[in-house]
C-alpha cells in the first residue's frame, strides 16, 4: 500500500440497492442483507469440493469476520487474495452454464439457426461420369474467370479512354511530328525545315507530360478540351494566331500608310492555353510559317530595285501596282496579349486568292530547295538543274546562264500577280458597264473558265437583237487575253493589238467595234434584201473627225437603182442615215457610153432620216424596215 | 602537259578547290535491302522512291613524264549514265588521297568534275591517254543535305565497251557503299558531318576511310 498511515475502511455501501421501480415512479428498495445473511450469500459461492491446495490463502475454517474483511480487501490486493481461486472457478463454470445455455437455446429455438439435414448422394463411381461432372464444374468455373475478366476490361478501357495514356499519345505525337530526346527532355521541331524551309528561326518545342490536377481542371472546364496526358509548350514568339493578309486597295493619290494597325477578323481568337496538342501546334507552326513569308517579302521588298518603291513600314508591305492601286501585304501576329480592338463593323476586305497564292510561291521555293535533280552519271556534282548540267557540253552563252541563275522574287511574282487581278477585275468592270449601258447593239463577254495566276481571257460578242442568226458576219466577236499588264486584243478580222492598263483603251477600242457593227449589220440586210453593196469602207477618211478611232460608212442601192442609202456611223458622233431617190427621166438623152439606165441616176441630193424616228426595236430592225419599204417603193 | 615543275593536283587546285570527302564500305547483297531501308529512314525526300543510277565508268591513263612513284600516271575517269542517255558525259581527275591522322574523320582527295560532250573518249584517245580500265556500277543514290550516298553494285564487262544487260558480270557478292562530299577546300566540319552518319549506319556497315595505296 502507497500510504500505510492512512487508513482506509472498507464496507458496504449505506445505501439500499433498488429493486425495482414503480410505475408511479415508486422504488422498492432491496433489503439490506444482515451480517450473517451476507456471510452465508458468500458462503455458498464456495466449492468446497474443489482441492484447495492451490488456494494460497488461509483454512475455510478462519472466522467468519476475517474471511468478511478479508474479502472487502480483495480489490486492493488481488494476489492475496484467499478467494480468489473459488471466483476463478465459479466464473468459468457460469461461462460454461452460459455457453451450454446458448447452445440449448440455439437447437431449441428455430429462430437462432436452421439446421437441415444435408443428404449426401453417394459419389458416382464411374470414370466418364466423374469426367463429366469434372468438366462441366470446369466450364461453370471458367465462364465466372472470363465473365470477370470482361468485366475488368471494360472498367479498364473506360478508365483509359478518359485519360489517354501518356506513352500511347507520345506515340501519336510521334507519327505526326519530329521528336527527339534530349537529355532527360522530348524535344520536337515544328519548323519547316525537313521541307526545305531556310529561315533562320527555329521551332523547337518541348513535350511534357502534364500533371494530374491541371488534367482534372481542364476536364471539369467543359467537353470541348480534349484531356490529355501531354502538354506541349511552344516557344512564346510562336503563340498565338498569325495569317497574312493581302489586300488591294484603289487609293486616290498617296499612298495609304494609316492602315496598318493590326485588325483582327472577329471569328479569329488566340489559341486557348489548354487547347489539345495538335491544334497548338499547327497553329505555332502556321505562324513560324506567316512569319517566314513577311521576312522574304520585306528583305526583298528592300533589296528590289523598282520604278516605285516598295515600303516596308512595321507590320506591312506597300507597294503600287497600278497608279491609283496600292498592294499592302500585312503580318497579323495574334497572341492574345494585345489589347482587343473592338470588333468594327466594315468588313475586312481582303483577297483570299493572293493570301493563298502567297503561301503557294513559299511552299515552292521550299519544294525546290529539297528537290533537286539527281545527278547522273551519279559522280556529277550535286545540287545542279539539268540545264545547268548540260550547260558546258551544249556551250551555252554566259547570257544563257546569266538567265538560268535569274530567279524572280516573291514580291515581284505576287506583285505581278496582283496586277493582273486588278486588271482583270477592271476589264470586267469596264465590259459589264458598256453592256448595261448600251442596249443597241448587245455585249455579251463569256470569260475563259481556264486561266493561270497571270493570264485569262475573255471573248466578246457584240449582236444586234432579233439578227444574231442572220450570219456569222453580223456577230463582232473580239478576244480579249489579260496578262499582267496589258491586254492583247484579236479583232474579228483577226488583226491583234496591245491595250495598256487604262480602262479608257478598252472603252474606246469596244466603242469603235460597236460602231464598226453597225455598218456591218446595214451590209448584211442590203445583201439579204437584194440591195447592191456601192461602197463600204470601215474607217473613212472624209467627214468630221471623230475623237478616237474612225467612223465607218457604206452605201447601198436598191435593187432597181432608184433609191441610195447611205450610211456612216462613228463611235463618237453616231448613226446617220441619207436616202436619195433618183426619179428616172426616160426622155433623157441616151448615149451609147451609157449601157444600163441605172447609169442616168447617179445625181440628185440625199436627205437625212432621223433614225430616232424610224419605227423599230433597235438600229438593225429600223434598217430592215426602211430597206423593205423602200425596195417595195 | 610538258611537265613544268608544278603537280598536276596542285595546277587543278587552283583552277577549282574542291575537295571530296570520301568514306567507304561494302554490304553484302543479303543485307542491302535493310540498308536501303535504313537509307531511306535517314536521308532527305524520304517519301519518293529512291533514285537509281546505272553507271558505265571507263578509266584512263597517260604516262607521266615526271618520274615521282606518287604520279607516275594521270588517271581521267569519263563516266556516262546509261539510264540517262541525254545526261552529258563526266570526266573526272581525282587527285592523291590524302588519308591524315586519326583526327581527321574522312578521306580526302582532291577533286575536279567536269561536264562533258559523248565524244570526250575519242578525244582522250587522240591525246594519248589509254583505257586502263572499265566497268558498270548500279545501284541507288540517297542524299542528306550535301552528302551524297551512293549503294552501288560493280560489274565486270566480259566484252569490252558492251554495256548490255546480259554482258555484265557482278565482281563481287556484295554491294559497294560510298558517302562522298565535294566540297571547297579548307571545310573540315564536313568529316565530323560524315563520321555522324556513318554512325549510324554502324552495325549494317561499317565506313570508314581505306588507303587505296595500301590495298593489296
Amino acid at each position: 500500500m502507497a500510504g500505510s498511515s492512512v487508513k482506509v475502511s472498507v464496507e458496504a455501501l449505506q445505501e439500499h440497492q433498488i429493486q425495482e421501480v414503480t410505475l408511479d415512479g415508486q422504488e422498492i428498495y432491496v433489503q439490506q442483507l444482515s451480517m450473517s445473511e451476507n456471510l452465508t450469500k458468500l458462503a455458498h459461492k464456495i466449492d468446497f469440493f474443489k482441492d484447495e491446495s492451490d488456494g494460497k490463502g488461509k483454512p475455510a475454517s478462519e472466522g467468519e469476520k476475517e474471511v468478511a474483511e478479508d474479502k472487502q480487501l480483495a480489490p486492493f490486493m488481488p494476489s492475496l487474495w484467499p478467494w480468489d481461486t473459488v471466483r476463478n472457478h465459479l466464473k468459468c463454470g457460469l461461462t460454461e452454464m452460459s455457453v451450454l445455455l446458448d447452445v440449448l437455446n440455439l437447437v431449441k429455438e428455430k429462430q437462432y439457426l436452421v439446421a437441415d439435414p444435408a443428404s449426401q448422394d453417394t459419389p458416382d463411381t464411374r470414370p466418364a461420369v466423374q469426367l463429366l461432372a469434372k468438366k462441366k464444374s470446369l466450364v461453370a468455373a471458367s465462364s465466372v474467370l472470363l465473365s470477370g475478366a470482361e468485366r475488368l476490361k471494360k472498367s479498364h478501357c473506360e478508365a483509359s479512354k478518359k485519360t489517354n495514356d501518356f506513352h500511347t499519345e507520345l506515340s501519336t505525337l510521334r507519327k505526326i511530328w519530329r521528336l527527339k530526346k534530349v537529355s532527360t527532355n522530348i524535344v520536337g521541331d515544328l519548323s519547316y525545315r525537313s521541307a526545305g524551309s531556310r529561315f533562320w528561326q527555329g521551332g523547337s518545342f518541348e513535350v511534357r507530360k502534364s500533371v494530374e490536377g491541371e488534367q482534372a481542371e481542364t476536364e471539369g472546364e467543359g467537353g470541348a478540351a480534349r484531356a490529355t496526358s501531354l502538354e506541349v509548350t511552344v516557344p512564346s514568339e510562336l503563340e498565338g494566331v498569325a495569317y497574312i493578309q493581302v489586300e488591294v486597295k484603289t487609293v486616290p493619290d498617296m499612298m495609304d500608310l494609316t492602315s496598318s494597325a493590326l485588325k483582327m477578323p472577329p471569328g479569329l481568337s488566340a489559341v486557348p492555353t489548354n487547347a489539345y496538342w495538335q491544334s497548338k501546334l499547327e497553329s505555332a507552326q502556321n505562324v513560324l510559317f506567316c512569319k517566314e513569308l513577311f521576312a522574304q517579302l520585306a528583305r526583298e521588298a528592300v533589296q528590289v530595285k523598282s520604278a516605285t518603291p516598295h515600303m516596308v513600314i512595321g507590320n506591312q508591305i506597300i507597294t503600287n501596282v497600278f497608279p491609283g492601286h496600292q498592294l499592302s501585304i500585312v503580318l497579323c501576329h495574334y497572341t492574345g496579349k494585345e489589347k482587343r480592338v473592338p470588333p468594327s463593323n466594315t468588313k475586312l476586305e481582303h483577297n483570299h486568292v493572293l493570301e493563298h497564292s502567297l503561301h503557294q510561291l513559299l511552299h515552292e521555293v521550299h519544294h525546290r530547295n529539297v528537290r533537286i535533280d539527281a545527278p547522273h552519271p551519279v559522280n556529277a556534282t550535286y545540287g545542279m538543274t539539268k540545264r545547268r548540267r548540260i550547260a558546258g557540253p551544249a556551250a551555252l552563252t554566259r547570257q544563257d546562264m546569266i538567265h538560268m541563275a535569274d530567279s524572280e522574287s516573291l514580291l515581284s511574282q505576287i506583285i505581278k500577280q496582283t496586277k493582273h487581278a486588278v486588271l482583270r477585275i477592271r476589264c470586267m468592270h469596264v465590259i459589264d458597264q458598256m453592256a448595261v449601258s448600251i442596249q443597241d447593239p448587245q455585249i455579251t463577254a463569256h470569260w475563259g473558265c481556264l486561266n493561270s495566276a497571270l493570264q485569262s481571257s475573255v471573248r466578246i460578242f457584240i449582236t444586234s437583237a432579233g439578227y444574231e442568226s442572220l450570219n456569222t458576219l453580223s456577230r463582232t466577236s473580239i478576244v480579249l487575253l489579260i496578262g499582267v499588264d496589258t491586254i492583247r486584243v484579236v479583232m474579228k478580222d483577226g488583226r491583234t493589238c496591245q491595250l495598256s492598263f487604262e480602262d479608257k483603251e478598252l472603252q474606246d477600242l469596244l466603242l469603235w467595234q460597236i460602231a464598226q457593227h453597225h455598218t456591218s449589220v446595214v451590209q448584211q440586210i442590203a445583201r439579204y434584201q437584194g440591195w447592191q453593196v456601192l461602197t463600204a469602207n470601215s474607217s473613212i477618211g472624209s467627214g468630221d473627225a471623230e475623237s478616237f478611232a474612225t467612223s465607218s460608212a457604206i452605201t447601198i442601192a436598191s435593187p432597181k437603182g432608184d433609191k441610195v442609202i447611205s450610211f456612216r456611223s462613228g463611235p463618237t458622233s453616231g448613226q446617220r442615215l441619207m436616202v436619195k431617190s433618183v426619179h428616172s427621166q426616160a426622155d433623157a438623152h441616151p448615149s451609147p457610153a451609157v449601157t444600163d439606165s441605172r447609169w442616168f441616176e447617179l445625181g440628185g441630193a440625199f436627205s437625212e432620216i432621223n433614225l430616232e424616228k424610224l419605227e423599230g426595236r433597235n438600229l438593225a430592225s429600223k434598217i430592215d424596215m426602211l430597206v423593205a419599204h423602200l425596195s417595195n417603193h | 602537259m610538258e611537265g613544268a615543275g608544278t603537280s598536276y593536283s596542285n595546277a587543278f587546285r587552283f583552277v577549282a578547290p574542291l575537295q571530296e570527302h570520301l568514306l567507304q564500305g561494302s554490304i553484302l547483297d543479303a543485307h542491302c535491302e535493310v540498308l536501303l531501308h535504313r537509307l531511306r529512314g535517314l536521308c532527305d525526300n524520304a517519301d519518293t522512291t529512291p533514285e537509281t543510277f546505272s553507271d558505265y565508268e571507263a578509266v584512263y591513263q597517260l604516262k607521266n613524264n615526271l618520274a615521282t612513284p606518287a604520279s607516275q600516271y594521270i588517271l581521267l575517269r569519263v563516266r556516262q549514265a546509261l539510264d540517262h542517255p541525254e545526261a552529258p558525259h563526266h570526266i573526272r581527275y581525282l587527285g592523291q588521297a590524302e588519308v591524315g591522322d586519326k583526327s581527321r574523320h574522312t578521306l580526302v582527295r582532291a577533286c575536279f568534275d567536269v561536264a562533258c560532250s559523248s565524244n570526250v573518249r575519242d578525244f582522250l584517245n587522240e591525246l594519248g591517254f589509254k583505257l586502263d580500265h572499265e566497268y558498270v556500277a548500279r545501284g541507288y543514290f540517297f542524299h542528306k543535305g550535301r552528302m551524297k550516298v551512293m549503294v552501288s553494285k560493280i560489274y565486270r564487262m566480259q566484252q569490252p565497251g558492251k554495256t548490255d544487260q546480259n554482258t555484265l558480270e557482278p565482281i563481287t557478292q556484295s554491294h559497294m557503299v560510298e558517302l562522298s562530299v565535294v566540297a571547297p577546300m579548307g571545310q573540315d566540319s564536313i568529316g565530323e558531318e560524315m563520321k555522324n552518319f556513318a554512325e549510324q549506319l554502324k552495325p549494317l556497315v561499317v565506313l570508314e576511310k581505306f588507303d587505296h595505296k595500301r590495298l593489296p
